[in-house]
Order: structure tokens, then C-alpha cells, then sequence
């Protein structure tokens, strides 16, 4: 009993005199080594499940391989995917519609995403409404996206093709997802639909930040509505504007449900971007190594496209 | 500021055109799940349903296995989202509290993990769970959506951890918690609307996948996810348009409901990383 409410008090006398009661990970000595422990379990799952896949598909693209079996014989490392690749005019193809689709969803989808944000920031009742409405095809998951514009496209019973022989801006039916440059169409549509809402959340944080008075001074001087938007509001979104455009196009250029459910790649590759090529290249001609060769030149541009990202910050990351 | 009156009408007037316009495609998602098959392939459409019908939406339950798929993706997305959100818990606050060498890099490993394209990691991973006898099995989606919910989790989560003082762990330990245990009793209690947040956010996430799913379990119908079993109601000549937008409905609606609550969050959780 002596002992037990002795040994209750020590701990208490020690602390008074600033020690620790015990060998503790937080001690300055040991904090790393705690830092380490709590990261460890982390490091050890995406080693597993990141970094092993991408160094294995970095080793693939460098081998002539159908399909792949781990423990089976290494083929010899060769650079035949990439020059293969590089005399590709698919390959050049894929490049140009990816960059053409990333530049036409972004610029439409911040036109939209912006013009909606302004919007829904004025005064009006059934504000609250409108904004949760303005950002609710945000929340459809990309497969229910493409399935509601699959039937709104549909080429026999499509309420779009209806509406278009109906008022007469069309003499027939289109098939739209079998016609190059009108699949092209649908894809972008479908794409702005569902990433638009993201600008326009982000945007509406954005302009919730700018103080009214500068509005109302610009007004008292006589400013005009564009006059107030333009050296007020646009330059008061600067901050999140960058940031909303770099994750939007990177959604874009990695985009896969879309454009596999809608065309996949097609008509004649003309919706086939890069990733969309990846995935049918393994997945449909089982070419492993050339299509980690096409991944791997996919990743080299997303990874510099987020450096990017990281670098335009002004504020250190930690 | 007043407006005046005509201001106000053509304010209404753009906001309700505006609105309808973009909302219009789930309107017609709905009517179409709520019309009569025999509707479906005839001019001109029924904008309003006279006699809606939930035929529809009896016929995927009792004909198809949409009860199963929704049970599959759920399972998918529990598990991937507790297996990250434990080794993210940790990391994230290791990256929040401690300076340690090394752990600025692992955490600008994480941020540039988002930005992975899945179409490049499935294919090691598709040879990897092959040797391991893991495709067509539930267990590959796990270990899938865990690569893209563990990098987004450690961020969303050291944000929270930042905003909450220091000194609150400081002073359990001087009463004699251990630090683990000033992690577990102090800080998380305190994070619990991040938590709560990231957890929602991680779950959608594993329930918005089709990539890895429909690559890994094609082979095996009973282990197909929600996404994977609607999409595959379209068929090559004619589609039941009701049924699979009944089915679709159904899938992405806990997924809509989950952003009404997750919006505010995802703002800031979204853009971490960046300058604000």
C-alpha cells in the first residue's frame, strides 16, 4: 500500500521538475523516430500498391511483352514500344485529341463554371436553392453521367435528335456516337456538364471573399457592370482560379468512364486520348509493354502538370 | 442595393433558364425511369409522366442483381476506406506535427499520388493480383481504391490536424498520456467533423470507381459493383432505358446526398496543398 501511493506521487514530483515520468516518443530525441512509426504504415501500403506498380510499368514498357505474368522470364529491355510508339500516327493522334479536349472542356467548363458562380452570388431569393442546383451534376458519379447523355443522345429515340428533326434543324436522325466530329460533340458536352459545377463552387468561395465595399466605392465612381467585374471580380478570383483550372484539366486528361462507356475511343479514334489508349492497348489487344509505354508518357505529363501545381503556390507546402 | 423591378424579373428569368437548362438531363432521368417500357420507342417523348410506374425499378430489383451489386460496392468502399483512413489517420498527423527528415518528402509523394493516372497503375496491378489470384475477387478493389483514397486522405486530414493547437496534446501529456494516446483521446475527438468528412469523401470515392472494377471483376458477375452492373444494362441493340436509369438513380443517390453534406469540405480539402 506504502509503495503504491508513493510510486502515485513520484511521477508528479518529476514532472515538477521538468522530467518526464518515462522514456517517451514525444522527447525531442524520439520524436523522429515516432514521426517514422505513425508514417510507417502508409509508406509500407503505397509501396505496395503505388510504387511497386509504377516502377513494374516503367519496367514493362521497356519489354516486348503480350501479357504480362509476374516470375515468368524477363524479355530482353529494349526500347522498341517507344520508338514503336513515336512512328505511331494513332499514337500523335491520341496526343492532339487529348490536348484538344482538355483545352475545350477547361475553357467552357470555366466559362460556365465562372458565369453560374456570379449568378448565383446575387441577392435573390431562393439563393440557397439555386446554388445547391447549379452544383448538383458535380455530384453524379461520371458512369451516371455519361449513361443520362447516352439516352438524351440516343440515335433512335434520343430527345435530342427528336428536338432537332422537330424544329427542323436537322432533316434526319444523327447517330451521333458513330459520327467523327459529332461524338467529339457529345464527349465535350457530357465532360462540361459534369465539371463545370466544380469551377463554380470553387469560384462562388472565391467571390464570397471579395469585400462588397469595393463595389460599392467602384459604383459611386461611377463604374459600369463590366467595368466592375472586370477590375474587381477577376482579378479578386485570381487565387482560386489557377488551382480550379489545373484540377480540371487534369480530370480531363485522365477522364477513363466517359469516353470508354460513350465511344470508347471511337468513331476512327477520334476521342481516343491518351489514357483511353493505355487502357485499350492492355486491355483490349493485351500489348502490356506498349501500352505502359503510352502509360508512362501519360504520367511524365501529369506529374509535370502537378508540379506545376505545387510550384505556382506561393506559401511553402508545410 | 435595390434593384429595379424589370432587374429583378430578368434575374429570375436567367437564373430559372440557367438552372432548368443544366438540371434538365436528371429530370429526364427520372421521367424516363417512371415511364412504361412500351413508352420508350415511340415519338413524340412524355415530358410529364400521366401514370408513372414503378415497374421499373421492381423489375431491376427482382430480375437483375442490383440488390447484390449495391451490397458489393458498399462492402468495397467500407473496406478501402477504413483500411486508408487508418494508415492516413497516422501519416497525416505525423506530417502535421512532426518535422522529421524525409517527411516533407513523403508528404509531396502523397500530393503528386493524386495525380496518378489510373489507366497507367491498373495494368501492374492487373499482372500483380493475376499472380496473387485476386481478380474477380472483391479484395483487388480494396487494395485498388486504396492507392487513390490514401494519397487524397493524408492531405484532407493534415489540414484538420493543423487547425487544431498543439498545445492541447502538450498539456495530456503532462498529465501522462503517452502520445499515442494524446493522439487517439485529444486530437481525433476534436477532428471529428474532418474525420467524419474524409471518411464520406473516401467512401464515395470507392463508390464512383469503374475503372478497376469493371477491369478486375468483368469475369464474375456476383462480384460485380453498382457502376459495373448498371452500365452493363445497356445493351448492344436495344436498352430498357427505364430500367437502367431506375438503376442508375439508385446508385448515385446516396453519392448526391453525400455531397450535400460534403461540399464545404471538399472546397478546402480539394484545393490542399495549394496557396489559398
Amino acid at each position: 500500500m506504502t509503495s503504491q501511493s508513493f510510486g502515485q506521487g513520484e511521477p508528479a514530483l518529476r514532472r515538477l521538475n521538468g522530467v518526464s515520468p518515462r522514456w517517451s516518443l514525444w522527447q525531442p530525441g524520439n520524436r523522429q523516430l515516432f514521426a517514422y512509426l505513425l508514417l510507417l504504415p502508409a509508406v509500407l501500403l503505397t509501396a505496395a500498391i503505388i510504387v511497386y506498380p509504377i516502377l513494374s510499368a516503367i519496367d514493362l514498357s521497356f519489354q516486348r511483352i503480350k501479357i504480362a505474368k509476374l516470375g515468368r522470364e524477363r524479355a530482353p529491355l529494349t526500347l522498341r514500344n517507344y520508338e514503336e510508339l513515336f512512328q505511331s500516327p494513332e499514337f500523335f493522334q491520341a496526343i492532339w485529341v487529348t490536348i484538344s479536349l482538355v483545352a475545350t472542356v477547361t475553357l467552357l467548363s470555366y466559362v460556365i463554371g465562372l458565369a453560374t458562380a456570379v449568378m448565383v452570388n446575387q441577392q435573390f431569393r431562393g439563393r440557397k436553392l439555386a446554388r445547391i442546383l447549379v452544383a448538383v451534376p458535380w455530384a453524379v458519379p461520371s458512369v451516371m453521367a455519361a449513361i443520362i447523355w447516352w439516352w438524351l443522345f440516343d440515335s433512335s429515340f434520343g430527345l435530342i435528335n427528336w428536338a432537332l428533326v422537330r424544329s427542323g434543324l436537322s432533316g434526319e436522325m444523327i447517330p451521333w456516337l458513330s459520327t467523327p466530329g459529332a461524338a467529339t460533340f457529345v464527349i465535350v458536352i457530357v465532360m462540361v456538364w459534369k465539371g463545370y459545377p466544380f469551377i463554380s463552387v470553387i469560384m462562388l468561395a472565391g467571390l464570397q471573399s471579395i469585400p462588397l465595399e469595393l463595389y460599392d466605392a467602384a459604383k459611386v465612381d461611377g463604374a459600369s457592370a463590366w467595368g466592375r467585374f472586370r477590375f474587381i471580380t477577376l482579378p479578386g478570383l485570381r487565387s482560386v482560379r489557377g488551382i480550379a483550372l489545373i484540377l480540371i484539366m487534369l480530370w480531363v486528361f485522365r477522364d477513363f468512364p466517359i469516353i470508354y462507356l460513350l465511344t470508347g475511343g471511337g468513331p476512327q479514334g477520334t476521342t481516343q486520348t491518351l489514357a483511353i489508349m493505355t487502357y485499350q492497348e492492355a486491355f483490349k489487344f493485351h500489348d502490356f509493354g506498349y501500352a505502359a509505354a503510352i502509360g508512362v508518357i501519360t504520367l511524365i505529363i501529369s506529374v509535370v502538370a502537378s508540379w506545376f501545381m505545387v510550384r505556382r503556390s506561393d506559401e511553402p507546402l508545410f | 442595393m435595390a434593384r429595379s423591378r424589370t432587374e429583378t424579373v430578368i434575374l429570375y428569368a436567367v437564373v430559372i433558364s440557367v438552372i432548368v437548362i443544366l438540371v434538365f438531363p436528371l429530370y429526364w432521368m427520372f421521367n424516363t425511369s417512371l415511364a412504361p417500357s412500351t413508352q420508350l420507342r415511340r415519338f413524340p417523348p412524355v415530358f410529364i409522366q400521366p401514370e408513372p410506374t414503378f415497374a421499373a425499378y421492381e423489375r431491376i430489383f427482382n430480375e437483375r442483381p442490383v440488390g447484390l451489386w449495391l451490397r458489393n460496392s458498399a462492402l468495397v468502399a467500407l473496406a478501402s476506406t477504413a483500411l486508408s483512413m487508418f494508415v492516413s489517420i497516422l501519416a497525416g498527423y505525423s506530417i502535421s506535427r512532426i518535422r522529421a527528415r524525409g517527411s516533407q518528402a513523403i508528404g509531396l509523394f502523397f500530393l503528386m499520388s493524386r495525380m496518378l493516372p489510373s489507366t497507367l497503375i491498373i495494368i501492374p496491378l492487373f499482372v500483380s493480383f493475376r499472380q496473387f489470384q485476386l481478380i474477380g475477387d472483391l479484395k483487388s478493389l480494396v487494395l485498388a481504391h486504396a492507392t487513390f483514397i490514401t494519397p487524397f486522405a493524408v492531405w484532407m486530414l493534415k489540414g484538420y490536424f493543423d487547425t487544431i493547437p498543439s498545445e492541447l496534446e502538450d498539456a495530456a501529456m503532462i498529465d501522462g498520456c503517452t502520445p499515442l494516446s494524446a493522439l487517439l483521446r485529444v486530437v481525433l475527438p476534436l477532428s471529428a467533423p474532418g474525420l467524419a468528412a474524409t471518411t464520406l469523401y473516401g467512401f464515395v470515392l470507392s463508390w464512383n470507381d469503374f475503372v478497376f472494377a469493371r477491369t478486375f471483376l468483368v469475369a464474375n458477375q456476383d462480384a460485380w459493383t453498382v457502376n459495373v452492373g448498371v452500365a452493363s444494362l445497356k445493351g448492344e441493340y436495344l436498352t430498357e432505358w427505364n430500367e437502367i436509369m431506375a438503376g442508375s438513380l439508385i446508385a448515385m443517390l446516396p453519392i448526391v446526398l453525400a455531397y450535400l453534406f460534403l461540399e464545404r469540405f471538399l472546397v478546402s480539402g480539394l484545393t490542399a496543398g495549394s496557396s489559398k
